[in-house]
């Protein structure tokens, strides 16, 4: 299936079972969901931040792994923002899924994921099982949490320029995504 | 007393007029905007980690330390106040007939004296006693309900005004 034909599956297959549209289409629903996504964005950019700041060599003389105890939180604040973020999806799909700062979005979010995935599979157990609270931490995991701070910024930027993005009809339809509606 | 002459004035300036019609994406409204974001991930998300660790969160981190955070979030702070300021300029019709654009104004207030009261009893060495880390934690649980409350006032902003420009 070619990426356009797989955008216009997804956006007739999200329109035809949505079970949230009614939720959504009542007063307040929409910007009661807004917030929450906001919310849970200051909850993952201060818990990760944090953390990232700490592998970057800020308060130093905390252990590592003491830090690391935010990143639940964060986490959470991430979990309140995949669910946020669907009912916005599952409402709207064409106004995503056609929109390519929805695309760069999604891109963050993988370079996001991608890399704290890496921090855990090149460093945890560097950093959290060393005898020695580690003070400095390795140069990896130094360029893993510069990264994370550049894409979430990236995540937050995409995301809220998704509203001067919005797609038109479609004139020409020879990019590698659709960003228009083509129907 | 009538303050549309004022709104009016605001809006025939280069400034506000640059705020709302610069066709820039960068350099115009919708960068502006993406700065509040960033800037209010930064404020109001490391008031939060910090609000979360004096609940107890990794409280293997002595507060004195958490302290080393607070010039990012001032700066953070100073990025929103500048870029709201200049949505203000692009829009003051718009935010200053709204009644939620005062009370946002006033959890962001009580959110960064509570912030600066905090500090000032992080500095003093106040915490540790049991009595002083309750009321520790009653001033982290107020700061906490300031910044849920200024965020949902900052996004109620955009459905509950009831004039966009003096003119409209």
């Amino acid at each position: 299936m070619n990426p356009h034909a797989l955008q216009v599956w997804l956006v007739h297959a999200i329109r035809e079972h949505s079970p949230v549209v009614d939720l959504m289409r009542t007063a307040w629903a929409w910007p009661i969901a807004e917030s929450f996504h906001f919310l849970g964005l200051c909850l993952l950019i201060g818990c990760v931040g944090t953390f990232d700041l700490r592998l970057l060599g800020v308060m130093r003389r905390v252990p590592i792994a003491t830090v690391h105890k935010l990143i639940p939180f964060g986490l959470l604040g991430f979990a309140i923002n995949i669910v946020s973020g669907s009912l916005f999806l599952l409402t709207e799909p064409d106004q995503y899924i056609y929109n390519p700062s929805f695309h760069f979005k999604l891109l963050f979010l993988a370079i996001a994921g991608t890399n704290a995935s890496l921090f855990y599979v090149t460093s945890f157990r560097r950093v959290f099982t060393d005898p020695s609270p580690r003070l400095d931490a390795p140069r990896h995991a130094k360029i893993i949490a510069a990264i994370s701070l550049c894409a979430w910024i990236g995540v937050i930027t995409a995301g809220r320029l998704l509203t001067f993005y919005r797609p038109i009809n479609c004139t020409t339809t020879d990019e590698v995504l659709l960003t228009c509606y083509p129907d | 007393m009538n303050i549309d002459p004022f709104f009016l004035w605001v809006e025939s300036t280069a400034l506000s007029q640059w705020v709302t019609g610069s066709p820039s994406v960068a350099f115009g409204f919708p960068g502006i905007l993406t700065l509040h974001a960033i800037g209010m991930g930064v404020a109001a998300g490391l008031a939060t980690a910090l609000d979360l660790r004096i609940f107890g969160v990794a409280r293997g981190i002595p507060l004195i330390e958490f302290r080393r955070f607070l010039p990012i979030l001032w700066a953070g702070f100073w990025l929103n106040a500048v870029s709201g300021v200049l949505l203000l300029i692009g829009y003051p019709t718009k935010a200053l007939t709204n009644p939620v654009f005062y009370l946002k104004l006033t959890f962001i207030f009580w959110a960064m004296a509570i912030l600066v009261r905090i500090d000032r009893r992080v500095v003093a060495g106040l915490a540790g006693d049991p009595a002083r880390e309750r009321t520790l934690r009653r001033m982290a649980a107020v700061s906490l309900v300031c910044w849920i409350g200024a965020i949902f006032a900052g996004r109620f902003l955009a459905y509950t005004y009831s004039r966009l420009t003096a003119l409209g």
